[in-house]
């Protein structure tokens, strides 16, 4: 038997392993919680620039929507991870002993916000809850209106049904509808020509984390590497997209929704940098996704004030795990991109 | 005999429908007050369209036709089926009621004559009886107590008889013949039954399929009330073979 | 089929079967509260919400109801002037079955925009569902009638109204009913569609609310508490529409005989 030399089993070893990490890709599905927008980009810049690829993961993104509801299928095992608004649907299925936890919290902001037209002494967030009509979507009716109302004086006389159509909004100056404050002000822009007002939540008090990434409990316990490489991956995405070439991943987007426009999606990536609504605050010391307990906490006090929950109701120590996150995953990333002038192929 | 009776009249009457078919051509015929004439003919030889001219319910496409149905004399003519065409819905004696409802009278108002007309027809038993649970001779008899309610001057009837069986045919026809010698009205029975022409009426008229004529006249004298006697007799047979071969001629 | 009460038996049994054996399967295969809740806990979850679900219940159940009779209305006397006025029956029925094909859950967001009021347009959207049935089977009812009692009622000289009310009408009454047991289901469904897209929270909800609330906020029992009682209500109106039927035709119509 010929003897092995070093160079001939690290090759027989690159090969193994190559091999081995070719038929290692763990197929996991994530699904989004609305149709694709610039809002989702740094998870499909993460498929489209292999950046899941190169942590073994074989990533499927399946679109939310309008009238589809993708949470149910998280804890029925269907889907291996789940895109979720706000820390109030983690809540609820801590309360309801859904087994599903929060492992990271990509948005620092909660985008969601209440636009009015110009002009109607909307300018001043005290006058918005006198608007004659409120239009405010289903889901949103069941969780944040309900603090709206206890803790800013809104009232039910005004909620009409949201049915994400801008057409009574346009047409009536004195009403105010919900809005993502990266999306719907581009398209009343767009479709209304003006220029509207736009209230963050965030800013009076709404302090929740939001597009944070959900799995199973199960998942967490027993293939938390998993977990790692899928949250480590989507951060990398996330600075990749903000910072990087995004173009390939605003044309799956496209592909996935034909409807929405490149332009349209340049204009939110721009609010989503200037709004800090993923990079800021925690994410700049402790990368993309950080969460703190004290947050959590915070915010939850605030919704029981609010009269969502009752104290008791929610185990806190459920809602989410910090194991996966705040290890300044990216930093180094962002600053190389940043420093630049043009922006340079991913590192591997 | 009613003097004052109106006269019932066909003078050159043809009918042509509107797809062009000719089903009376140049008919005459007249009913004397208290007649039972009878109208005999193949299918669609315009017997039926005869009685829907007698009743107003038909308009003559030339030629004059007098009816009291058309001088407005309403409720002097009446007409039976070969359905009874009784109302589902109601029971018999609201069945029998219809003629004087629509004319006015309320239920109170109408009830002797309903009453009376019932035991008449040998319903009495059935006036609160739905039509679904008659028999098909029962169901006849209920649609003819409608018709003779009103003490009509003239009665129409379409083969009222011939989805009938035998028995119930029979046993219907001498009861017919007593009504109409009780109450005295005109009668134009319309048959393509040769044995019941001849055993019912006065005069019968043979008629030529379409377009339709009058192509024979007989009539019978026989008194009323006529009895099985006369059936077996052999002047009757001597009637139905006329009958039959001015029937078959007119083919 | 043999005694009454058997009948009344039998599906009554079939029902606690399936129940039964939704209990036990819950059970046995450990599956959880919010995937399935077993029978059991959708009783409990119902008793301990009962009066929020109650006021939901009886606020579908006027639209319901409400619409239901607006259709009855609106079915027969549209009914009617197509059979008076031939033309106006060519000139209409078009509309009439493209409001009948289009699916209520793409017209409602529209209704919701053109109409101010949050019930007049959930009473519009059901009753959208719900007419169409009953102006075609009472059209039918009426064009029914047998042509001889027509010449019956032409030779005694009877005015339009006696027409109506002692010939047309009771004609007309076997269809009306059959459209009307149609109508029934449908206007439920109408109503609870309606207000899954076009309803409002917080102040009168009905019972689809009540589930769309406890959908995304993952209370499955409740969900499924909701749901029961509108499949009771489903029940109810059908039963009532056998006995109606039972009590106006029982004695004279072919549809009633056994």
């Amino acid at each position: 038997m010929p003897r092995l030399s070093p160079a001939l089993i690290a090759g027989l070893l690159c090969v193994v392993t190559g091999f081995a990490s070719v038929r290692a890709a763990d197929k996991v599905s994530f699904a989004t919680n609305w149709k694709a927008q610039a809002a989702h980009g740094g998870f499909y810049q993460a498929v489209a620039d292999g950046t899941y690829a190169r942590y073994g993961l074989d990533v499927t993104i399946l679109q939310g929507g309008p009238s589809v509801n993708n949470r149910p299928l998280l804890p029925a095992g269907r889907i291996d991870f789940l895109m979720t608004g706000n820390l109030l649907h983690s809540f609820d299925n801590v309360k309801n002993g859904v087994p599903t936890v929060v492992v990271a919290a990509i948005f620092q902001k909660d985008p969601q916000s209440l636009v009015a037209h110009p002009g109607q002494g909307y300018e001043r967030w005290e006058n918005l809850r006198n608007a004659p009509v409120a239009f405010i979507a289903k889901d949103a009716q069941f969780s944040w209106w309900q603090w709206l109302k206890v803790t800013h004086g809104f009232r039910d006389e005004s909620l009409k049904p949201y049915n994400y159509n801008l057409g009574p909004f346009l047409s009536n100056a004195r009403s105010i509808q919900q809005g993502y404050a990266v999306a719907e002000p581009i398209y009343v822009e767009n479709q209304g020509k003006f220029k509207p007002v736009v209230h963050l939540l965030a800013d009076h008090g709404f302090s929740t984390y939001s597009t944070v990434i959900e799995t199973r409990t199960e998942t967490v316990a027993k293939r938390p590497e998993l977990v790692q490489r899928f949250v480590d991956a989507s951060i990398l995405g996330w600075v990749h997209y903000l910072y990087g070439d995004r173009r390939l991943a605003n044309a799956a987007m496209r592909r996935d929704n034909p409807e929405m426009t490149e332009a349209e999606i340049e204009a939110s990536v721009a609010l989503m940098k200037s709004q800090g609504i993923v990079d800021s605050g925690e994410s700049l010391e402790t990368g993309i996704g950080s969460m703190r307990d004290a947050r959590i906490r915070d915010f939850h006090a605030q919704m029981v004030k609010a009269g969502l929950y009752k104290a008791g109701d929610v185990d806190l120590a459920k809602v989410a795990t910090l194991q996966f996150v705040n290890r300044k995953v990216g930093l180094e990333e962002k600053a190389r991109l940043t420093q630049g002038a043009m922006p340079k192929a991913p590192a591997k | 005999m009613n003097p004052a009776a109106p006269s019932v009249k066909l003078d050159h009457v043809s009918r042509r429908f509107a797809s062009g078919l000719l089903a009376l051509e140049a008919t005459s015929l007249t009913v004397a007050p208290g007649e039972f004439v009878s109208l005999l003919g193949p299918s669609g030889c315009g017997k039926s369209t005869i009685l829907r001219l007698l009743a107003g319910l038909d308009i003559a496409s030339s030629g004059c036709v007098e009816a009291p149905a058309l001088d407005g004399h309403g409720a002097d003519t009446a007409f039976v089926f070969q359905e009874p065409t009784l109302m589902p819905w109601a029971t018999v004696w609201q069945n029998v009621w219809l003629p004087l409802r629509l004319a006015g009278q309320g239920r109170s108002q109408a009830a002797p004559a309903i009453d009376a007309m019932l035991s008449h027809v040998g319903l009495a038993d059935f006036r609160n009886a739905y039509p679904a649970q008659l028999s098909g001779g029962m169901k006849m008899r209920a649609s003819i107590a409608r018709a003779l309610v009103t003490r009509p001057r003239l009665l129409l009837m379409d083969e009222p008889f011939a989805a009938l069986d035998e028995v119930t045919r029979s046993r219907l026809g001498a009861d017919l013949l007593n009504w109409w010698a009780e109450q005295q009205f005109s009668l134009v029975f319309v048959t393509h039954s040769v044995f019941e022409a001849a055993y019912l009426s006065q005069r019968v008229l043979v008629m030529s399929p379409r377009p339709g004529r009058i192509v024979h006249e007989l009539r019978i004298d026989e008194p009323s009330p006529r009895t099985t006697d006369f059936r077996l007799s052999p002047r009757y047979q001597a009637i139905c073979r006329e009958l039959s071969a001015s029937l078959e001629q007119a083919q | 089929m043999k005694q009454p009460f058997l009948r009344r038996l039998l599906p009554a049994a079939t029902l606690l079967a399936l129940l039964a054996g939704w209990e036990v399967l819950v059970r046995v295969a450990q599956v959880p509260d919010y995937t399935l809740p077993a029978p059991t806990r959708i009783a409990t979850t119902l008793w301990a919400n009962l009066p929020s679900l109650a006021a939901s219940w009886w606020f579908t159940l006027k639209i319901t109801l409400g619409a239901l009779s607006l259709a009855c209305a609106g079915g027969v006397l549209i009914a009617a002037a197509f059979a008076l006025v031939p033309a106006l029956e060519l000139a209409l029925l078009p509309v009439a079955i493209i409001l009948q094909v289009t699916p209520v859950v793409a017209i409602a967001p529209l209704i919701l925009i053109y109409i101010e009021s949050t019930t007049a347009a959930l009473l519009l959207c059901a009753w959208i569902v719900a007419f169409f049935p009953i102006l075609s089977n009472t059209l039918a009812g009426l064009r029914a009638t047998d042509p001889n009692l027509r010449d019956l009622f032409r030779l005694y000289r009877a005015t339009p109204l006696q027409r109506l009310r002692l010939l047309l009408a009771p004609s007309a009454l076997p269809y009306f009913i059959a459209g009307l047991r149609i109508s029934g289901g449908l206007s439920l469904i109408g109503a609870v569609t309606a207000e899954m897209v076009a309803g409002a929270a917080g102040r009168e909800t009905g019972l689809a609310s009540r589930i769309l609330e406890a959908s995304f906020r993952t209370e499955t029992p409740k969900m499924f508490a909701a749901l029961a009682l509108l499949v009771l209500t489903g029940l109810l109106i059908y039963l009532g529409f056998n006995l109606l039927s039972r009590r106006l035709l029982g004695r004279w119509h072919a549809s009633e005989q056994r």
